[in-house]
Order: C-alpha cells, then structure tokens, then sequence
C-alpha cells in the first residue's frame, strides 16, 4: 500500500492542528515524511534506507558482501537524484554530445540529467528539483543499480 | 576447467544459495540479482557480488526480465541460472537471454514452450508411448465438454491448458455440474493465464504422485535418476517428498523411467528435467501429467539417495560438457525424505505469516541436510513465497529415515514467525504415513474432518 497525494495531505492538517509540535516524523512502509515547523518550512520525502540488522557470525569470510551503497552525506538541502530503475548510466544524449549536467551547473525539476539504458531502451531522469548540481556519483556508461544515487543537487545553493 | 567465469543468479531464497554454492564447487564466480528487499539476504552475502535489479514486488524485479538480462550483461556474467519459479519456465526469457549472448542455465526455448503447453506435451507424450489419463483434447464448448465427460465417464477433472499449481481445474461429479465448472474454469484459467482453453482428464481418487527425474545433455545422452513420490500436498501444493516411493513395485518404476526417458529423448532434452506422473492406486496404473523444465524444489531427495549434484550438472551441461556419470553409475542408495518448512500457520489455515526471524537454530548431523536463506535476525518479506527451509534426511530404510526426520524436525527450533514444522511431525507420526497410505488429497481430507471433528466437540 502506498500513501496518496491525499493521505499526505490530510497526515499535514493534523500535524498543523497539533501546535504543541515542532518536528514529526512518519515512517510508513518504504515513506519516511519529515515535517519540522518555524523558520524554514521544509518536508521532504525520500526513501527508507534497507536495514542491515545481520549477526556477525553469519556475515561471510571474504570481503565481497551485498550490494552495498555508497550512501554519500547529504548536507543541508541537497537532493539525492536515484536510478529508478537497473540500467546503464549516460550523462550526455550520444556519445560525443555535451553531457546533460555538470557539477555547479543550475538545473530545474523538469530538466534532464541523465539516461538510463536497460535493452536498448532509454529512460530519461529529470533532476527532481530546482538546483545546483554538486555531486556526480554514477560513472557514464556503467551499470547502475535500482535505487543507486546518481546526482546530488543543492536545492540552497 | 570451469565451464563459465561468471554466472548470474536469477533467483531469490533457497534456491539462490544452493546454486551460489554450486559455483563456489565449480569455481565460478556468482552475481544475485537481488529485489530492493533481499539486499540484505544470504544468497547476496555468500556471492562473489550482487545487484540491485529493481523494489520489492517481484513483477517489477525478479520477474522483470529486461533487467535480470540488463544486470547479467553489465556485471560481466556469461550465464543464468533462473532456480525454479519466477522466470525459470518462460520461453521468451531463455530467447532474450540468447539474443544478449548469454547462457541460459536450462532446455531451449523450443522445449519449454512445448512442455509449457499441456496439451501439447501430452501429445508428445502419446508420441513416445506414454500413456496419459485416459482424457480429451481442447473443450471447443459445452457439448464437446458432455460427449467427452460421457466417454471418459464422471468424475472428470477440467483443466488450463496453460495451467499450473491448480489454477483453472474443476472437478465435476456429475452431468448437472458441468457447465458451471466450464464456465468458472475456463474464467479462472483466462485470468490466471491469458488463455481460457481446456481439456478434461478423468478424476482420479485416491492417486499418488511419482515423478522421473532425468537430465540430458548437448551429446545426445539421456538419463534418469530415479523418482520421487510427492503424495503429501496441500491444495496441489508438495510438502513431503520422499525416494524411493513406498507405493510402486520394480516393475512399474522401470516402466515409469523408460516412459520419462522416451518422452526425453523424442523433445530433444537437455538439463535437469522432471516427467511427472500420476499413480491410481486403485486399478494400479500410471499416467503421464506434465514435464517440468526446470530443477525442482525437491531436487535434494534425488541427490541425497545418488550422490549426484544436479544444479552442478545443468551448469557444466550448459557450458557444453556431457553429463559426468553413466545411467549405471546411477544407483539408489538407502531412502530419502525431505519436508517443505514454511513460514505458515497450520492451525490458521496455512496462512503465510512474514516477520522476523528470533530464534534459527535448524538441525544438524550425518544424513541430514538443510537447504535454506535463513539466520537469527533475518527477515521474511511479504512480497514472496513462504519457504523457509528444506529440510532432508537420509537413511538405509523408510522407517529408519522417518525416525531421524522426527529427530531432525523436534531439534528445529524457530521463534518469530510460526513454521510449519508441527505440521509435518504429526503426518509423519501418523500410521497413514508410515504406512504408505497417504494420497495427493489426504491433507485436505484430514483438515477438513479435523475441522467437523472439533465443530462437534465444540
């Protein structure tokens, strides 16, 4: 079960009801909905991080492990732009063209970013939010995993 | 020599294990595939590596087979190995696999589409000599459905042609019944399959299921591995299976082998695959059901009783080798049991029950094997089947192996989620089991008198 444009609405009205609240923070399924009140409003919604709640005993010998992500530090008012799906990585249209973003470039939510390649089909990833790209962590024409953070971008800067 | 460097693992749970395992015997590396939700799994520990393929329903990962073959390319894998289920059977999966210069772990498309197709592979099998449940070929509409009811003689059973795991069959009684159970089958077997055709076999009453393993290769050669007797099921569901079977004598199991080899060689067949057959205990014959294309769930049985490693063999066969041993090399050694655990609530109707695993302490000793993903502190998900474990043992006899399957499964414990396991120390503590007595209807038979039993008490 997802959450709807409407729970999320309604989950907003009770929080702005309850005035004896700062900070909440929902946890619901793959959703995580923070919501802190003052200065600046800011909510954002991002995917759960999976758990890794594994014994040591079973953790096995050799260093190769899961599919770990190199989750990179998010600072304040950075966005992680995610691979939505398993698929080759491009940055630019064709090979040779100018590549969609580079790092300390403007972008809007509409734009662009990237490609995403699985069996000849192209997919393209829109930046999400307005910004300042700061981060580019996939690497052109590689295989990125689903949920892989490609690009960070600043929404303060 | 490895027959690959890199094979990629098309699969998730036990099964995923037991092949990385395979690779690690064969020494050759193993890439998971694994859901948003299984990156944390054993499969993924134990492999060379693993990927992410996609979030946590197996309609947008495991079953996506653009990414599975996506993700087998771009981690540098020469194969795939798809396990059982998923996308294991799908001929179009073993053709887009062919087409991105990848091994698929398995027949050729052209066998799994023509043993896919019931009515097709029973005439393969009528072809090669294998008798069928005396039945009919596609229901054109409900006067064909009477005339062929008429001829065969009720009960009848309606069944999907695309069918599988009970989906799409009616059983009919009577003339009065069946243009109801034509009607609702034929819309179930649409919904579950795309495709409505039927046909109708005769009811069988009290019936045990046997089944040939075989396995062939690129060279032409074809061989068999015995059989397994799958009789305790729940709603066409296989809990307990066992090898030998206690129900059929020499000469109908040399019968049954030669019938599954014919029908192997005469579609080409190579890999592991299984001809299943369904016994009448009554007039005590046996009939030809389907050929899986696959490795089974209860592989295990066969490969405790011959010593032969049959996911190690598809992969070298695969890799274009033969197959490493002779039809006489091919000896039943002692019996084996295995039983399906599965995170289920026997006394709430079976019903799967995900959590989070407290306590995982499975059996250990000579003769008894266990094939599972599980450990203290992991977690089973929603999105999947329930199996949490296979547990199998050996002995020199039946009765031998039931005691020690007793002992194994009383030493079992699990906290977190309810298992099946109390379950299966009662069928195997009852004297229907011991005596060989059980048929596929049994378990429903005996839950549904549990039921009036405990309503008249009540």
């Amino acid at each position: 079960m997802e959450l709807t444009h409407d729970d999320v609405k309604k989950i907003l009205e009770i929080i702005d009801g309850a005035t004896h609240l700062d900070q909440i923070e929902v946890v619901y399924g793959g959703f995580h909905l923070c919501v802190q009140r003052g200065r600046e409003t800011e909510s954002s919604v991002r995917a759960t991080p999976p758990l890794a709640t594994a014994p040591q005993s079973l953790a096995p010998s050799q260093a190769a492990g899961p599919p770990r992500r190199a989750e990179p530090m998010l600072g304040e008012g950075e966005v992680a732009v995610m691979a939505p799906m398993l698929g080759t990585f491009y940055r630019a249209p064709s090979p040779g063209a100018p590549s969609f973003v580079e790092v300390g470039q403007r972008v809007r939510a509409d734009d662009t970013v990237c490609l995403i390649e699985v069996m000849k089909l192209f997919n393209s990833i829109k930046a999400g939010v307005d910004g300042v790209v700061t981060q580019i962590l996939a690497e052109n024409a590689k295989l990125v995993e689903y949920n892989q953070v490609l690009i960070v971008i600043s929404t303060v800067a | 020599m490895p027959p690959f460097k890199r094979l990629f693992v098309a699969n998730r749970g036990e099964i995923a294990v037991r092949i990385v395992r395979a690779c690690e015997r064969l020494g050759i590396e193993s890439v998971v595939g694994v859901s948003d939700a299984d990156r944390d799994t054993l499969a993924a520990r134990l492999a060379t590596s693993a990927v992410c393929i996609g979030p946590a329903p197996a309609v947008q990962s495991y079953l996506k087979a653009e990414a599975v073959v996506a993700a087998a390319v771009g981690t540098g894998c020469e194969a795939i190995h798809p396990g059982y289920g998923f996308l294991s059977e799908r001929a179009a999966f073993a053709r887009l696999c062919a087409q991105a210069g990848l091994v698929f772990v398995g027949p050729s498309p052209e066998s799994i589409e023509a043993m896919g197709d019931k009515i097709t592979a029973l005439k393969l099998a009528e072809q090669a000599g294998v008798p069928r449940v005396p039945g009919s070929d596609h229901i054109q509409d409900l006067a064909a459905a009477r005339r062929a009811a008429d001829r065969i003689g009720y009960p009848v059973m309606l069944k999907a042609s695309a069918g599988g795991g009970g989906r799409g069959m009616r059983l009919v009684r009577s003339a009065r019944e069946i243009g109801e159970a034509l009607e609702s089958a034929a819309a179930e077997a649409k919904a579950a399959f795309g495709d409505g055709t039927l046909y109708m076999e005769r009811f069988i009453t009290r019936a045990r299921h046997i089944e040939i393993q075989i396995i062939g290769d690129a060279h032409g050669n074809v061989l068999h591995l015995g059989e397994r007797d799958c009789s305790t099921q729940r709603r066409h569901q296989k809990l307990i299976e066992e090898a030998p079977s206690p129900a059929i004598d020499g000469d109908l199991r040399r019968r049954l082998c030669e019938a599954a080899l014919r029908l192997a060689r005469h579609a080409n067949y190579r890999s592991a695959g299984t001809v299943e057959f369904v016994f009448d205990e009554e007039c005590r014959e046996a009939y030809f059901l389907e050929m899986n294309t696959r490795i089974q769930v209860e592989h295990p049985v066969t490969e405790m009783v011959t010593g032969h490693d049959l996911v190690a063999q598809q992969i070298r066969i695969a890799g274009g080798e033969p197959v490493s041993f002779t039809q006489q090399d091919v000896r039943i050694d002692g019996h084996a049991i295995e039983c399906r655990i599965n995170a289920e609530d026997p006394r709430r109707k079976f019903m799967p029950c995900p959590g989070q695993l407290e306590i995982w302490a499975p059996p250990a000793g000579d003769d008894v094997r266990v094939d599972s993903h599980c450990f203290a502190g992991c977690r089973i998900p929603p999105f999947y089947d329930s199996l949490l474990a296979k547990v199998i043992v050996r002995g020199a006899s039946r009765a031998a192996t039931i005691d020690r399957m007793v002992e194994a499964l009383a030493a079992f414990k699990v906290a977190g989620v309810p298992t099946t396991i109390p379950f299966h120390l009662d069928v195997l503590r009852s004297d229907d089991f011991r005596g060989a007595r059980v048929h596929t209807r049994w378990v429903d038979e005996m839950a549904a008198e549990t039921r009036v039993t405990a309503t008249v008490s009540a």
